[in-house]
């Protein structure tokens, strides 16, 4: 069963750029990762979903029902995270909480007290005091503490130290196995990569693939970065599988898929000075795409 | 109900400053009263000496402004454009603030219509005018008791006071219809504070001129209280017209905000 289907769903504004035909399904249980750049439509998409903009043409349903149209009903079961939280200052994390929960018609103490506690939240203190990560943290819970079966996250890890995000993925495990169904939007391929079963790649307001992360990591490119004591011909490295090769002065740098003993081999063979391999960001991965559009 | 009191809530501060602020501005006049009433003859001579264009701009009647209910008056002017101020700023602070404060995104992802938001909010800052005014009224009638000379209509003196919610009620509604236009006022109390002033200005300019279609201009000018205390009654055609300002903004709005795309900041 699909918990969110979107169909062609078209948004344009006046000068920033929208989303453009985005089509794509998220199945019950799963977790689906929304990854692009910023800027790419991820959430101009997002917000479709929730009703707070409108589309221009195309369609969404969650949980089988017009996200426009059963816009109140659905959102009894929708946590949402936006990636930057802002709440009444003037009040403390407790009353903001009791706020939230006052939308929901269920006692949502416990949950709150269970998920403070967990992501080590403060709920005595004033908003206005917190750090952006505290901030987040309440973010965080506001978005979990009703146990809704679909959550939406947008790039939520910004401003999380590396600890919390670790907690914070376990969490997302934990309402997943559970069975929540959860939209993770981010522009880092790693935590998508950690999390998600499926991804949604999008670019420039449309979607380039819908993958499953194991064939992504099939697709497991490098990036090798190598610089020689004297300038080489940046042909050396045209072997089968290297990519966007590239010289500048005495580094040569380039994609590489395939057995990595290979480029090894190659570059024992000369005078290295320094050397490079990493995984390729975003933009390199799109650029594969793309080629492979083109 | 529960944004209904959440807002209420948020509401208190400003509304218990405001109301403080607004019978002190009674406070000040009426006191001065006494002095005044005693030294009526010199003071109708020397304000009998100002141009009448002038004295009808400030609001000055010289028939009855040696009585309670006139000096009153005289005074509610003022008191009713900063009361205008309090309600302008509540009404423009109904969309934009959420906007402002960047918790549209909290609320408006909550199993809750746009409409009934709206409509909460709208309660509230409504009942935070009711509050004030209530409390004013109750205040300005005790001070002026104080400090008449001869007895006076308490339904008159009512009648006059209530003139300052109906104006607070027209600018609560102008504040929200433009605080559902504006994609972004960036601070509440300059849009208000220009918005009421223009109007109040708008209002003495009509005055001079004795003109009574002119009065529609400005909704400083919709509640004569020259008219009042002789007819102890309000003048319908404005009444009405006050009345559909209201409707229309407010409808206006509810289609406006219903419709409108809330963007991430």
């Amino acid at each position: 069963m699909n918990v969110i289907e979107i169909n062609n769903l078209t948004k344009t504004y006046g000068k920033s750029r929208g989303i453009t035909d985005i089509s794509f399904n998220v199945e019950q249980g799963e977790i689906f990762g929304f990854i692009g750049p910023n800027g790419a439509g991820k959430s101009t998409t997002i917000r479709t979903l929730l009703s707070l903009i409108y589309p221009t043409s195309g369609s969404a349903k969650i949980f089988g029902k017009d996200c426009i149209q059963f816009a109140p009903e659905i959102k009894k079961e929708i946590g949402y995270l936006p990636s930057e939280v802002f709440y009444y200052d003037n009040m403390k994390v407790k009353d903001l909480l009791k706020y939230s929960a006052s939308f929901y018609k269920k006692d949502c103490s416990k949950r709150i007290k269970e998920l403070a506690e967990m992501m080590d939240l403060d709920l005595n203190k004033k908003i206005d005091d917190l750090s952006l990560g505290n901030k987040k943290k309440v973010g965080i819970v506001q978005g979990l503490l009703h146990e809704p079966k679909l959550i939406i996250l947008d790039e939520p890890t910004s401003g999380l130290d590396p600890l919390m995000q670790q907690k914070f993925f376990e969490l997302l495990e934990e309402e997943n196995q559970k069975g929540a169904t959860i939209l993770f939007s981010s522009h880092i391929l790693s935590e998508v990569q950690r999390l998600c079963n499926r991804v949604a790649i999008i670019k420039e307001g449309k979607i380039v693939t819908v993958e499953k992360i194991s064939t992504l990591q099939e697709n497991n490119y490098k990036k090798f970065k190598v610089e020689t004591k004297s300038a080489l011909a940046p042909e050396y490295f045209n072997i089968i599988g290297v990519n966007n090769l590239q010289a500048k002065g005495n580094v040569i740098s380039f994609l590489f898929k395939g057995n990595i003993n290979t480029v090894l081999k190659k570059i024992a063979e000369i005078e290295v000075v320094n050397l490079w391999i990493e995984e390729p960001d975003l933009e390199e991965i799109f650029m594969h795409y793309y080629e492979k559009e083109a | 109900m529960n944004i209904f009191f959440h807002e209420l809530k948020a509401y208190r501060k400003s509304t218990i400053i405001w109301t403080f602020s607004l019978i002190m501005v009674a406070l000040l006049f009426l006191s001065m009263f006494p002095s005044f009433a005693k030294d009526a003859d010199q003071f109708k001579k020397l304000l009998a000496g100002y141009p009448l264009a002038m004295r009808k701009a400030i609001g000055l009647n010289l028939a009855n402004i040696f009585t309670i209910l006139g000096f009153y008056s005289y005074s509610l002017s003022f008191t009713t454009l900063c009361a205008a101020i309090q309600a302008m700023n509540l009404g423009t602070g109904i969309v934009s603030k959420e906007v402002g404060e960047k918790t549209a995104d909290f609320l408006l992802t909550k199993p809750v219509t746009r409409t009934q938001i709206l409509t909460s909010k709208l309660l509230a800052a409504f009942t935070s005018l009711l509050i004030t005014n209530v409390v004013y009224l109750i205040a300005a009638n005790l001070i002026a008791w104080q400090v008449k000379t001869v007895d006076f209509s308490v339904k008159k003196f009512v009648l006059l006071s209530v003139t300052m919610l109906f104006i607070q009620v027209i600018f609560l509604a102008i504040g929200i219809i433009i605080s559902v236009i504006v994609p972004k006022i960036k601070s509440v109390l300059t849009v208000s504070l220009a918005t009421v002033f223009a109007f109040y200005f708008l209002g003495v300019f009509s005055e001079t001129s004795g003109d009574d279609v002119k009065r529609y201009i400005s909704p400083f000018k919709y509640f004569d209280n020259t008219y009042i205390i002789k007819h102890a009654s309000y003048e319908g055609s404005f009444l009405i017209a006050g009345a559909i300002i209201v409707v229309a903004a407010i409808a206006a709005s509810y289609m406006i905000y219903t419709k409108k795309d809330i963007h991430a900041v």
